[in-house]
């Protein structure tokens, strides 16, 4: 049960995203992907997917190899990991309710369960994932331009995990989030891993978070892996660009730490 | 006590919202495309202060980048209108001897002209609109106005003129290609010998002709430009807006052309 | 720089192929499909059928004015109503109102799944376990076949009346004299051939513009880039087709009046 990348490769044209990158994700851990933009970390995330295919190496999701699965192997797989998007790619046409329901009604997904789900026991788990990323029900009905970009954001998380995936992957989940909210996202990434077993990987350019919350960080740069340590490790590292992310990060705690303390003495 | 009377107002409210944003954005798009023309008259005769690179970068762009496919697509245009036509003398007057006059007066009239004005819409108007309109909405347009740059200058006249004087030209190039296509067809499938359709041509298609097509060619190439910014100058929102202003830029600009097209030619009508 | 192009134009050309080859399977494939096809068909014929009636007038009314001004130099103006609704209907009519189609639908298309491509929605379906092109493209791709289809028809049968009414105010041709000759130029092959040429350019625009949205790369620019190479190859690509379908409905018509005349004759030495 965990995600395996073997030598892979990867190049846009001629630009090379992904130079043989090989790593593992075990069962129930939590890896931040770290890197400057442009450095191949959503690359890595969609490879997971199979929506990218690789040009050399393998990818295996649960001992099954991604890249030589058809169409609906790749279905199956893809049913068990939720994937949320930089941006909050919710579907413009669709309520906010059909959206988080979408995932639910899929007939992949009906199929796994014993009975097909009612209209009720779908209204029931879309409520409650809403209420896992902090978002009433007054919203259910409206659609995602009518509301705030950071409300898009966590009804997309909603909307990944309401097919109760085994693993997710975050693109960027805390981008563009007040301090507060991305606190909340953060932790319900390490409640899940550690209650639910769920996997994850999250893809980040935050390392206060990553310190936080991680089991593992994955660093990429041009192409290879800079470093693929535990947070200790990550801590005492020499590698110039690494002491570059720490630094930044002790400012960042900084300015947490305050808003926590303002938000602490106003409640 | 009756019942409690209710005006239902808020549906109301939304069905004219539906109705109303759109019509109040086209009438506000259309206002603006007019004050756009006429600040663009305006610096026609300010010839000193006209950006030559910017002018002669959009000739490039506009004129001769749209030159291969223009002559691609006139020529089909002109081998399809010469069988066309002969099949209807050929019902109608149960001769194909007219073939040349009518071929030519039509193709200099409307084919020669309406075509490469419609082509030129969805390549340049298309192009303009989403290129302005990412502009405006990564501010960049703001960003030039607070460095005290006049948009409208520096970006709508270098191509409202480059667009006029393509057009014209275009107009020239089409109208030849298809004419030349339209002889071939006539010489190899009618058995015409060349000089006979050119003789035959000098009785029906004149200077006037010539002169029309040219004023009508430089119209239409005036038009798409102060269209196609307009669209995208009102462009709002992230990339649905771009998307959605060139689409009412590209529908908006063809309408115009017909409309225009239809205009002219009673115009030219009276006038021949 | 000659052969690049042409390179990319085959290579464009290829990739909708393609596109389309595979969107067809999905269609036979899967099933549920009717429904939301029939919601596309009405939502797009009801949101350009203004558009395309305002067209359809006045490129009627255009090509009266010309065929006039031709005719009348003649003393022909007797055949004016046959001359111009058999070339409204056969040639210019499709081929204007297309155009206009290729803006309309087209762009439109493109410019909605461009954004939905760029703004990771098609990504995020695709992950959810549905498959994109069932869901969004085969919908839209059947739904513009068969609408353009049916609002290119719409846009001749007026364009007819358009020119008509020019006809009478403009040209001195009452309705009754211009009704007397279309008898004349035009029969059933005609609008067969009307109607071929109006389901060519319906694939024509659904192929190129789904395709042009559905590969959209980066950022907003990019949505832009997708609308406006969709208007062009549309635009492109049904000119070039308008000179094979004339081509082929020719040939037919030549063959369907010969093997017509063999099977008279063959009717008329049994009786």
């Amino acid at each position: 049960m965990s995600i395996v990348f073997e030598k892979v490769s990867k190049a846009f044209g001629t630009k090379e995203v992904l130079r043989n990158v090989s790593f593992e994700v075990k069962k129930g851990e939590i890896l931040f992907i770290l890197g400057k933009s442009g450095m191949g970390k959503s690359v890595t995330l969609k490879h997971i997917v199979g929506v990218l295919k690789p040009d050399s190496g393998n990818v295996w999701v649960d001992q099954q190899n991604v890249t030589s699965l058809d169409s609906f192997q790749l279905t199956q797989i893809r049913r068990r990991c939720g994937m949320v998007f930089q941006h909050p790619a919710l579907l413009d046409s669709l309520s906010v309710f059909d959206n988080v329901a979408f995932g639910l009604r899929t007939p992949q997904y009906q199929q796994t369960l014993p009975t097909p789900l009612t209209e009720k026991q779908i209204e029931e788990a879309v409520v409650s994932k809403l209420q896992l990323v902090h978002l009433g029900t007054d919203i259910l009905k409206r659609f995602p331009q009518e509301i705030s970009y950071g409300m898009q954001k966590r009804v997309s998380l909603a909307r990944t995990l309401a097919p109760a995936p085994e693993y997710l992957l975050f693109d960027e989940p805390t981008t563009g989030l007040d301090p507060i909210t991305t606190e909340a996202v953060n932790s319900l990434i390490k409640d899940l891993s550690h209650t639910l077993k769920v996997t994850s990987v999250v893809v980040s350019h935050d390392m206060a978070c990553a310190l936080k919350i991680a089991d593992r960080v994955l660093v990429l740069d041009r192409g290879g892996i800079l470093a693929h340590d535990s947070v200790a490790e990550i801590r005492r590292s020499k590698e110039p660009l690494i002491r570059d992310f720490l630094s930044e990060t002790v400012s960042l705690e900084a300015q947490l730490g305050a808003s926590q303390l303002i938000n602490r003495g106003a409640s | 006590m009756s019942e409690w009377i209710e005006c239902p107002i808020p549906v109301h409210e939304k069905l004219l919202k539906r109705i109303g944003a759109p019509v109040y954005e086209q009438v506000c798009t259309t206002y603006e495309g007019f004050v756009l023309f006429f600040r663009l008259l305006q610096l026609l005769p300010q010839i000193n202060t006209w950006r030559w690179r910017e002018i002669w970068k959009a000739i490039a762009q506009i004129g001769v980048g749209s030159i291969p496919i223009i002559c691609v697509s006139t020529a089909f245009a002109g081998l399809v209108i010469t069988q066309e036509i002969a099949w209807h003398m050929d019902k109608a007057l149960h001769t194909v001897s007219m073939i040349p006059g009518f071929t030519a007066q039509f193709i200099l009239r409307e084919l020669g002209i309406a075509i490469p004005a419609l082509l030129l819409v969805s390549k340049v108007g298309a192009a303009t609109t989403a290129e302005v309109g990412s502009m405006k909405i990564t501010e960049q347009i703001d960003a030039l106005r607070l460095l005290k740059i006049d948009p409208i200058r520096y970006l709508a006249f270098p191509k409202f003129l480059a667009a006029m004087i393509s057009g014209a030209c275009l107009t020239l190039i089409a109208t030849a290609v298809t004419l030349g296509c339209a002889l071939s067809v006539a010489v190899l499938r009618f058995n015409f010998s060349v000089l006979e359709y050119l003789n035959a041509l000098r009785h029906f298609i004149g200077p006037k002709d010539l002169i029309c097509a040219l004023v009508k060619g430089t119209l239409y190439g005036g038009v798409i430009p102060v269209i196609s910014c307009a669209y995208g100058f009102r462009c709002k929102g992230g990339a649905e807006g771009v998307g959605n202003a060139t689409t009412h830029s590209v529908v908006a600009s063809t309408v115009v052309v017909i409309l225009l097209d239809f205009l002219l030619t009673y115009i030219f009508t009276w006038v021949l | 720089m000659i052969t690049t192009s042409l390179l990319n134009l085959l290579h464009d050309f290829g990739s909708i192929s393609l596109f389309f080859k595979k969107v067809f399977l999905t269609l036979l494939r899967t099933r549920g499909n009717l429904i939301p096809i029939l919601n596309q068909i009405a939502s797009i014929s009801i949101r350009s059928l203004p558009t395309v009636a305002f067209a359809g007038v006045f490129v009627g009314a255009i090509l009266v004015l010309q065929f006039n001004l031709i005719l009348s130099a003649y003393d022909a103006q007797v055949f004016l109503g046959g001359l111009n609704t058999s070339a409204v209907v056969r040639e210019v009519g499709p081929l204007i109102i297309s155009f206009l189609l290729a803006g309309k639908i087209g762009a439109y298309t493109a410019a909605e799944l461009g954004t939905m491509r760029v703004t990771e929605q098609i990504d995020a379906i695709e992950c959810l376990g549905t498959d994109p092109i069932q869901y969004l493209v085969v919908p839209r791709m059947a739904g513009i076949v068969v609408s353009s289809a049916i609002l290119l028809m719409l846009g001749l049968l007026i364009s007819i009346a358009g020119s008509m009414a020019v006809a009478a105010t403009a040209c001195g041709v009452n309705p009754w004299e211009f009704t007397a000759s279309i008898p004349q130029f035009t029969s059933i092959s005609t609008v067969v051939s009307g109607m071929i040429k109006s389901m060519v350019y319906g694939i024509i625009v659904a192929g190129v513009a789904c395709h042009q949205g559905y590969t959209a790369t980066g950022g907003a620019r990019g949505v832009g880039r997708a609308v406006t190479m969709a208007a062009i190859y549309t635009n492109f690509y049904i000119v070039i087709a308008n000179y094979f379908t004339s081509g082929f409905l020719e040939f037919a018509e030549h063959w369907i009046q010969i093997l017509g005349a063999q099977a008279g004759l063959g009717l008329g030495k049994a009786l």
